[in-house]
């Protein structure tokens, strides 16, 4: 089967890279091995959240100016417009967000610490600085028995900086009925259930009862709205108090519902899914790549002219490793394992900086790939599978993602 | 050494790469409309490494499963939720099959019982006495009709009016019909029959064709599963020998054969397996290898919405066909969101399921009355019964589209060099 472009990976970065071509005119095919982290997601988009000092970054695009030659961003052209067009991307989607790149806001992640991110998905709770906080007094509102939702540490967070925080928790018959399998109590499901039984106007009512003008905010279990944030923002109208949600432990749904519209948007321009299929290995014709093998196509040679690694990092298993080497499994890429050997690849403070968060593939100024040390004119990476940065100290994830997927589509579109 | 104890350690159906991230909960159509069900994560790895030690861990529970592989789709890290949850199922669950478990999963034995007295079944199974005994005696839900049984099969069909012109061919397939195009619903072969001959294939059948199995494996009756799976086995290695690959027209039939009788019955199946091979992928091969041409009818009109079947998902099989249906020129083509219908072959038949059948296929029935189809397109059968008796909305085999749209006469003109 023949395309113009296949994406490999169906996270953020292929998602964004497939609808972006899509959008482009091009005949896209994605190929995806599971579902992504996304599902794990806080319903925010960081851009650079701490620079390479370890200092929380206010100026993300200031930031970034500053940051070294190896990382990700250097090689995309203008950050501020991709930025712009990423939230456009996303709002094209039905996924509204505010924040923008001239100045970082904090959100709030489940067990109470604060986190400077990009772009918020309407509804999340978050604050402009963290020092500040603009409220006195918070009802911190959680669903009986739900235990996704560490209220202990959130409450002790906030109280931390100067709020008072009242812990409620309230049930219905039906949510208590998820009781009944401990195991099956979680966001997602009790999305469903809310949905399924029509309760917004009842958990409102709830709420309501546990509050009153005393609160200046009510804080909820962000658990609600699979496929769209239509009862999300019904449930905040009819509660009296001003109130927005609060991000959970996986699995997230407002991550499961960025997935899920990114994927509904990349159908409707006509793109084509291999879903739970997995590259296994590249046709190539010298240095060109003229097609993939997959696990559950047999013989068929998925064919296009170019292609765009898009497979994540050890977690996402884009990238693997055995006692002895890190590799690339799909293509064979060359990777850039920092020159070290294995008993350097991870420090015992599992709180240091990890070396082997650093490894990813190898790209050129353009991200074209490398295999045997020769540039793959028509093979790119992009998101966590680039090498050069760490996600988890920098709290970029999103933004080198989004960015470098919309870069690749301006350098094969142009 | 060391790279050998890494490679040796991985576990039957990858149980232990479960990184326990929950994302099968979230694609669990049971899990969203049942707190009964102890959802995919529990049921598979989890409860696994309990009935590794000790067998009382099992939970009947588990036959709440689909058994539809959606958990194994979304799964990030290829564990074989399903497999694991349907193999514990045929390992440790004590309860025996009741009559109308043994009735509902003998769709052949059934099939051939009543096509003889089609005339007087079909109406019997509609009237509402007959239903109530159903329902209250044998535990088949009030709401569900049968499908028609079919007076005529597809087999004394093919025999007597197919089968002396396809050795004129000079390209033979093998068709493996399965119970419902044999019994239910012989149209569905017909079809199969115009568009391979059109484009110049011989049509054969199996020397022996026996039920797949899904319905037994499902129902609990693996022992039997097997047996005939065996016997498919031995006609297609006959077929496959003479050159012919098999070819079939339902997705769960297809999927069976390939992947369950090796994971679930302990078929030796790997001769065999990549010949299998579903028609619209065939064809849709083909045309790409310049092998084949289609001519459609410049006046065949249709707006259709293709729905993602289960197994097709899991098999990884749905471009093949949306590709090959978009090729007919003036259609108006949706893709529907992938979801379960609900139905899951014999499931939502028992009085016990209805309501979660119908509840798990809720929001499919809603996206589709939004899209408003002529028809809706799917390769499986349970889905049609589903779909129909839920929306109302015509549900047609994509082969029966080809079929329809198919400019013969031009098509064999294009094919005959």
């Amino acid at each position: 089967m023949k395309f113009d472009v296949i994406i490999i990976g169906g996270g953020l970065s292929g998602l964004t890279a497939s609808i972006a071509l899509a959008e482009a005119g091009k005949e896209v095919a994605l190929v995806s091995a599971g579902q992504n982290s996304l599902h794990f997601g806080s319903g925010s988009f960081d851009l650079l959240g701490f620079d390479e000092q370890g200092k929380a970054v206010s100026e993300p695009i200031a930031a970034i100016a500053q940051l070294s030659e190896k990382h990700p961003y250097k090689k995309v052209q203008d950050v501020e417009k991709l930025a712009q067009q990423a939230k456009q991307l996303l709002e094209k989607a039905k996924i509204a967000t505010f924040g923008d790149t001239t100045s970082n806001h904090w959100r709030i992640t489940p067990v109470g610490a604060l986190m400077p991110t990009w772009l918020s998905v309407e509804g999340m709770v978050t604050v402009q600085e963290p020092n500040q906080m603009p409220w006195r007094k918070v009802a911190l509102i959680n669903i009986q028995n739900y235990l996704d939702l560490p209220t202990k540490f959130l409450a002790a967070g906030l109280r931390e900086r100067g709020v008072e925080v009242d812990v409620k928790a309230f049930t219905l018959p039906e949510l208590q009925a998820l009781r009944q399998s401990p195991t099956e109590m979680r966001s997602t499901n009790i999305a469903k259930v809310i949905e399924q039984h029509n309760l917004i106007a009842s958990v409102a009512d709830e709420v309501n009862r546990l509050t009153s003008n005393d609160y200046d905010m009510v804080l909820l279990p962000a658990v609600l709205g699979i496929k769209s944030n239509a009862q999300a923002d019904q449930l905040l109208q009819l509660i009296k108090t001003p109130a927005n949600y609060v991000a959970t432990l996986p699995p997230s749904v407002s991550g499961v519902r960025i997935a899920t519209l990114l994927r509904k948007r990349f159908t409707e321009l006509g793109g084509t899914f291999f879903t739970g299929d997995q590259v296994v290995e590249g046709v190539w014709e010298g240095e060109t790549l003229k097609g993939v093998k997959t696990a559950k196509l047999d013989g068929t040679v998925l064919e296009a002219n170019h292609f765009i690694l898009a497979t994540g990092s050890f977690m996402s298993r884009g990238l693997a490793a055995d006692y002895t080497h890190v590799y690339e499994p799909a293509l064979g890429v060359d990777v850039d394992d920092l020159g070290l050997d294995r008993t350097n690849w991870a420090k015992i403070e599992v709180t240091d900086p990890q070396p082997y968060m650093e490894m990813g593939v190898k790209t050129d100024a353009n991200l074209h790939c490398e295999r045997a040390g020769k540039t793959i004119a028509n093979l790119y990476a992009v998101g966590s599978i680039l090498s050069g940065h760490n996600t988890i100290k920098r709290l970029d994830a999103a933004g080198v993602d989004m960015l470098t997927a919309l870069q690749v589509v301006h350098n094969i579109v142009k | 050494m060391a790279t050998e104890t890494q490679t040796k350690n991985v576990s039957v159906n990858n149980f232990e790469q479960c990184l326990k991230c929950s994302i099968c909960t979230v694609y669990c159509p049971v899990s969203a409309v049942t707190p009964l069900y102890p959802g995919p994560k529990q049921a598979g790895p989890d409860g696994e490494r309990y009935r590794l030690k000790d067998k009382e861990f099992f939970n009947e529970a588990l036959k709440m499963c689909l058994n539809c592989k959606r958990c194994e789709v979304a799964c990030p890290n290829d564990v074989h939720i399903g497999d694991i949850i349907q193999a514990a199922r045929i390992k440790y669950s004590t309860q025996k099959p009741k009559l109308r478990d043994m009735m509902l999963a003998n769709t052949d034995f059934m099939g051939s019982m009543a096509s003889p007295f089609a005339p007087i079944v079909n109406p019997m199974l509609k009237l509402k006495p007959v239903k109530g005994i159903l329902h209250g005696v044998m535990g088949i839900d009030k709401h569900r009709t049968f499908p028609n049984y079919a007076h005529q099969k597809f087999e004394t069909w093919f025999k007597k009016e197919a089968a002396p012109q396809q050795d004129q061919y000079r390209k033979h397939v093998t068709y493996f019909h399965g119970c419902y195009a044999n019994y239910n619903y012989p149209q569905l072969g017909k079809d199969f029959v115009k568009v391979m001959n059109a484009v110049g294939y011989g049509v054969h059948l199996l020397e022996k064709e026996k039920c797949c199995g899904v319905a037994l494996i499902a129902n609990g009756l693996a022992e039997q599963a097997k047996r005939q799976g065996e016997v498919n086995m031995a006609s297609m290695r006959k077929a496959i020998a003479k050159g012919h690959p098999v070819l079939t027209t339902s997705s769960t039939c297809t999927f069976t054969m390939r992947d369950e009788y090796d994971h679930l019955l302990g078929i030796d199946n790997h001769d065999v397996r990549d010949s299998i091979s579903l028609v619209t992928r065939f064809l849709q091969q083909l045309i790409e290898k310049g092998e084949i041409k289609l001519a459609f009818r410049a006046d065949y009109r249709k707006r259709i919405a293709y729905h993602s079947a289960c197994h097709m998902e899991r098999m990884g099989w749905v471009p093949y066909s949306t590709r090959l249906l978009r090729m007919i020129p003036n259609i108006d083509f949706v893709m529907l969101e992938s979801q379960c219908c609900g139905i899951s072959g014999t499931y939502g038949f028992k009085k016990e399921n209805y309501e979660r059948s119908q509840a798990i296929g809720e929001g499919l029935f809603q996206n589709i009355k939004e899209v408003h189809p002529d028809c809706v397109a799917t390769e499986c059968e349970t889905c049609k019964w589903q779909i129909e008796m839920s929306t109302g909305v015509p549900v047609m085999n994509p082969i029966s589209i080809i079929a329809e749209a198919l400019d013969v006469e031009e098509t064999r003109k294009l094919n005959e060099k």
